[in-house]
């Protein structure tokens, strides 16, 4: 009896504690949310109050026509799609052939490819933008997008190799039997049993490169050619600036990768306990 | 005859598997491996990244080690590991929590690791905000009394790299909790009802019980969150303190970036700024390159 009490107690402890960590990671994006509502003087004279506020969407009215956020957006998706694209047609092929066919040197492969995850991005980055600006890439998306695909295909590899690893032989051995030839078993076999590894590669490296900061601002100088996190960057770096039209432009670039978790998080949580991605 | 196709076949299985990998490595020699070497050549010469580059010796080397902010942005660096501990052991706390599976765990699990999925842009503009000199940091010290604690938290060198600490473990939290969650998904409940029946407190279960069992997972944690904060923390400072006052609360890979947009060009020096960083992380590549080798028993 004393037990159960005792159990319940703590149970309903635990639950507050929870409770009280998730307000204090929630109220921050409360406080922004509310104040890019607000005008100015409302933000100066209280930026905690609610109470009889005067809802205006004028910061949001103009991120989108004055600050043309969402040509910034396109960017941003373009600079995501195809950096995904390019580590799903890379990733899948080669996780396969580490996964399931042998050939000489795989492991010592393998771990050299892993092993560049830890090569920081600012210690090439230099190198890169000169050999970029030879090649008149620079202010292209495709310069960021093929710094991306360097930057994470070791962690995709390492992701769906082990996603693969689970898809039984017999099935490949049946599909080869079968006639498939090389591409067949990828396409037949190997996407189809894959899939939780390769959707969480989308989800995941769709925020990643949609937050990222550091190559595309090194990159990426001219005004239109900008992803939304380096135009912010350069807003907020601003120190005269409207904290509340800023906070408009921030709700609007979070809208994105907040979807794609809340939709997709179960994969999320999946593969991060996986121990593959940070 | 039969052997000779045995042969064939073989070779086409054997280049069917490097043929699949090719790609991969022809992208990584461009982007990584190249860069990389280029880099540490280009370090020893006074390369302005145009056609300057004479070869100066250890010139750079000498300048950085002697006259330059160098010992700073090590300091800085250092200074931001201590957030490595502190994460772990919240999220430590925050993972043992969420096992205990109470009522609505799955979503506290979604919000506990939502600061991840918000770029460090936008944390790093909230934690400037809130600790601005009118910020709401300030404004509810002083309502609270406590108005000698309210003061110009950027501004200062302690206060700043406390801020950016207290950020870094604030952002991941989320990710450690999840980790060990994963972890400890591996463990089988029976343990933890043998502990329970044995009387063992809530203490007593995460000392004895979930830190020895998952010991593999939290040196994955360790390490990744490791060379996470020396490489990766750059949209942070930048959007938090601009690596300022002077040089306060820059690091290593924050000098890499100011070098970059400095007069004169000086990417001969900033070269030598990147191979001491790979240098640095090269350390805990080799400790990492042990835990890589047991990767099929993360899985």
């Amino acid at each position: 009896m004393l037990a159960k009490v005792n159990q319940k107690l703590s149970g309903a402890l635990v639950f507050l504690v929870l409770l009280v960590l998730s307000i204090t990671n929630l109220y921050p994006f409360f406080y922004m949310f509310l104040n890019s509502v607000k005008s100015r003087t409302d933000y100066f004279v209280n930026p905690f109050s609610v109470r009889g506020l005067e809802l205006t969407w004028d910061n949001y009215r103009t991120m989108i026509s004055q600050f043309k956020i969402l040509n910034l957006f396109g960017n941003s998706f373009f600079i995501s799609f195809f950096t995904i694209l390019l580590l799903l047609c890379l990733g899948i092929v080669a996780s396969y052939a580490f996964a399931k066919l042998r050939f000489k040197g795989k492991e010592v492969i393998y771990l050299l490819i892993i092993s560049t995850m830890f090569i920081p991005v600012q210690a090439t980055i230099i190198p890169l933008y000169v050999f970029f600006s030879r090649l008149d890439l620079v202010n292209t998306g495709w310069s960021v997008i093929f710094i991306y695909v360097g930057m994470f295909i070791p962690e995709v590899i390492l992701l769906m190799t082990s996603g693969f690893r689970g898809i039984p032989d017999e099935l490949i051995e049946a599909a080869k039997l079968d006639g498939a030839g090389y591409f067949d078993v990828i396409r037949y076999v190997i996407i189809p049993m894959g899939r939780p590894s390769i959707i969480l590669c989308i989800i995941f490296y769709f925020i990643v490169t949609w937050n990222d900061l550091f190559a595309p601002m090194i990159l990426l100088q001219s005004m239109d050619k900008r992803t939304v996190m380096v135009a912010l960057a350069a807003l907020l770096s601003r120190y005269s600036g409207d904290p509340t039209f800023q906070f408009a432009g921030l709700v609007l670039a979070s809208i994105p990768a907040i979807l794609v978790y809340v939709f997709f998080q179960r994969y999320i949580v999946k593969g991060i306990s996986l121990g593959a991605t940070k | 005859m039969v052997s000779d196709k045995v042969a064939v076949k073989r070779r086409f299985r054997l280049s069917e598997g490097i043929l699949s990998i090719l790609p991969v490595l022809v992208v990584l020699i461009f982007m990584r491996f190249y860069p990389m070497v280029a880099a540490i050549y280009r370090s020893f010469t006074n390369w302005d990244g145009l056609y300057r580059s004479d070869w100066i010796g250890l010139a750079n080397y000498v300048q950085i080690f002697t006259n330059s902010p160098f010992w700073k942005l090590l300091r800085n660096s250092l200074i931001l590991l201590t957030t490595v501990p502190l994460q772990l052991m919240i999220g430590l706390f925050v993972a043992v929590l969420l096992y205990e599976e109470v009522k609505g765990w799955r979503f506290f699990r979604t919000i506990i690791y939502l600061p991840q999925i918000i770029s460090a842009v936008t944390i790093g503009y909230l934690f400037r905000v809130a600790f601005s000199l009118d910020g709401p940091v300030n404004l509810v010290l002083r309502k609270i009394g406590l108005e000698f604690l309210a003061n110009e938290w950027l501004g200062n060198t302690g206060t700043a790299l406390g801020v950016l600490v207290f950020c870094l473990t604030w952002f991941s939290i989320g990710w450690q909790a999840i980790v060990i969650l994963g972890g400890m998904s591996k463990i089988s409940p029976e343990v933890f009802e043998a502990a329970r029946m044995d009387g063992a407190n809530y203490w007593q279960r995460t000392f004895f019980v979930v830190i020895p069992m998952i010991s593999r997972t939290i040196e994955y944690a360790v390490i990744m969150s490791m060379v996470w904060t020396l490489t990766s923390v750059f949209a942070f400072i930048f959007s938090i303190t601009a690596g300022g006052p002077g040089y306060e609360t820059s690091t290593l890979d924050y000098m890499i970036y100011r070098k970059f947009y400095q007069a004169g060009a000086p990417y001969g020096s900033a070269s030598a700024f990147a191979v001491i960083l790979l240098i640095i992380i090269l350390v805990f590549t080799v400790v990492e390159m042990r835990v890589a080798n047991k990767a099929s028993e993360w899985e």
